[in-house]
């Protein structure tokens, strides 16, 4: 999946990136509009790498107030993810810039690498790493949609799930894309994310890098905690143990929690990511928010996504968690009762985080 | 019709709406689960509403500005069948059938109750 043509300034591949996740809500303003769309202005304004903003199926922040595309009244206000990669400097700099302008949400900065040639995945120090495709959903790949081809290849490969998310307003190489209404969309913003073994990883990129002009790709560092119902080796306690180094500089550490699943994994005969939303909200999270894929798999299942003429969803769903590294063991047991039989769960470290009031 | 009749199905109908509007927010904001309360209760009070009109015998210009202008908004079907078709999409089936019997039978029984209410007093 590649951008339009490039004209922003990018970090090299290989090199060392620095990506930035802002979770708000669709209704929070700045200066006479939305905040969401002043983020984005503030990402193409910066010339990230890449930006998407994503719109949450359901989801709770720190005020506690449910929200949820199932109910109506309660759909006015979903929960927003802005993400962008780019050089550490330029992210930096948007971190800052951002909480000047947003009187709420949360804020996180992680640490990423760009795959490329000069860089392997093979070299991370880590056994799992999170991988991030991004490219436009339009976008063809060997003949098919370019996120069902990367999917494919990741799942041949043996990387334990990845998810298609697709963005509602983006950023690629420095320059705009939005989803328009009536628009041929073939630059609608769209991600894949893929969690596994470094070495399985490494082989997909290598294929993907092979195959086409390669595209723009992150590596993070990150643990699997339980797999379809397997809890993971015990030395991976949690949180991960590198989780305890304290971080110079502002912010506080913490830890991002991910349960990958589907519409259809069930918990006690209620739909998972509902039972984990509930429950994390009941025991008082600072926030949780659940985006739906269009594409993907977990597990040993094979990729899927929604059929023609079936009621019921078939797609992905990714839950997100943020909190402080020993507040976040709370959530970690109650995503870990839930997914006793199904779903991947996945812990990483986030070196800085602001919670905005 | 008259226009104030018209003017007074437009005043009772925006009126309702946005009743409508604050009472499913608050239900559903008190009882956030998987089952849409919000609506129901809209529905379910809207029912006892209408029964009771019918039950104290409104007729003529007051009855099309109360039932017509302010129930007809108050009341929503669209949203109970949307709300159960996302139920479906969630794969909650048990759920999806409960909302469709619980708010014919319980929708019967408002309307019945509202009635008798009207005709009592």
């Amino acid at each position: 999946m590649s951008g339009p043509e490039a004209a922003g300034s990018g970090p090299a591949p290989g090199g060392d990136a620095l990506k930035l996740c802002f979770y708000f809500g669709e209704h929070d303003r700045h200066g006479g509009r939305y905040l969401s769309e002043a983020v984005l202005d503030l990402f193409e304004r910066r010339r990230l790498a890449a930006g998407v903003l994503l719109r949450g199926a359901e989801g709770f922040g720190a005020a506690q107030l449910l929200q949820t595309d199932r109910l109506l009244s309660l759909s006015e206000d979903l929960p927003l993810v802005a993400l962008a990669v780019g050089e550490p400097g330029a992210v930096s700099a948007t971190a800052d810039e951002l909480r000047g302008i947003a009187d709420g949400g949360l804020i996180t900065l992680e640490r990423a690498r760009l795959a490329g040639a000069e860089h392997r995945p093979g070299d991370e120090p880590h056994e799992e790493v999170k991988l991030t495709v991004y490219g436009g959903r339009g976008a063809r790949r060997r003949g098919r949609p370019a996120h069902v081809d990367v999917v494919d290849t990741l799942h041949r490969h043996g990387v334990a799930g990845a998810t298609v998310l697709v963005g509602v307003d983006g950023v690629a190489s420095g320059r705009r894309l939005r989803a328009r209404f009536f628009a041929v969309n073939g630059w609608v913003p769209a991600m894949v994310v893929a969690v596994g073994e470094r070495e399985r990883v490494a082989a997909a990129v290598a294929e993907l890098e092979a195959g086409g002009e390669p595209p723009l790709a992150t590596l993070e560092a990150v643990t699997v905690l339980r797999r379809d119902g397997t809890a993971l080796p015990p030395s991976r306690g949690f949180p991960p143990a590198e989780a305890g180094e304290g971080e110079p500089g502002d912010g506080e550490w913490g830890t991002k929690l991910m349960v990958y699943c589907s519409e259809r994994s069930e918990h006690d005969g209620q739909p998972l990511y509902l039972e984990l939303i509930r429950r994390l909200r009941a025991e008082g999270a600072p926030g949780a928010t659940a985006l739906r894929g269009v594409w993907g798999y977990h597990g040993d299942h094979a990729p899927h996504g929604d059929r023609l003429l079936s009621l019921r969803r078939h797609v992905p769903i990714v839950v997100t968690v943020v909190d402080g590294a020993r507040a976040s063991r709370r959530w970690f047991e109650a995503a870990a009762e839930i997914t006793a039989e199904t779903g991947l769960v996945t812990a990483e470290r986030v070196p800085r985080m602001f919670t905005l009031e | 019709m008259s226009a104030a009749t018209w003017i007074g199905v437009a005043l009772a109908g925006g009126l309702a709406a946005l009743t409508r509007f604050a009472l499913d927010a608050a239900v559903s904001e008190r009882f956030a689960g998987a089952f849409p309360t919000g609506t129901l209760a809209v529905n379910l009070s809207g029912a006892v509403a209408l029964g009771f009109v019918a039950g104290v015998a409104l007729h003529g210009a007051a009855l099309t500005i109360v039932a017509g202008g302010g129930l007809g908004s108050y009341t929503t079907f669209s949203t109970w069948m949307f709300e159960s078709q996302r139920l479906g999409e969630a794969g909650a089936a048990r759920t999806l059938w409960l909302n469709i019997a619980l708010s014919l039978a319980a929708g019967l029984a408002a309307v019945t109750f509202g009635h008798w209410l009207g005709g009592v007093l």
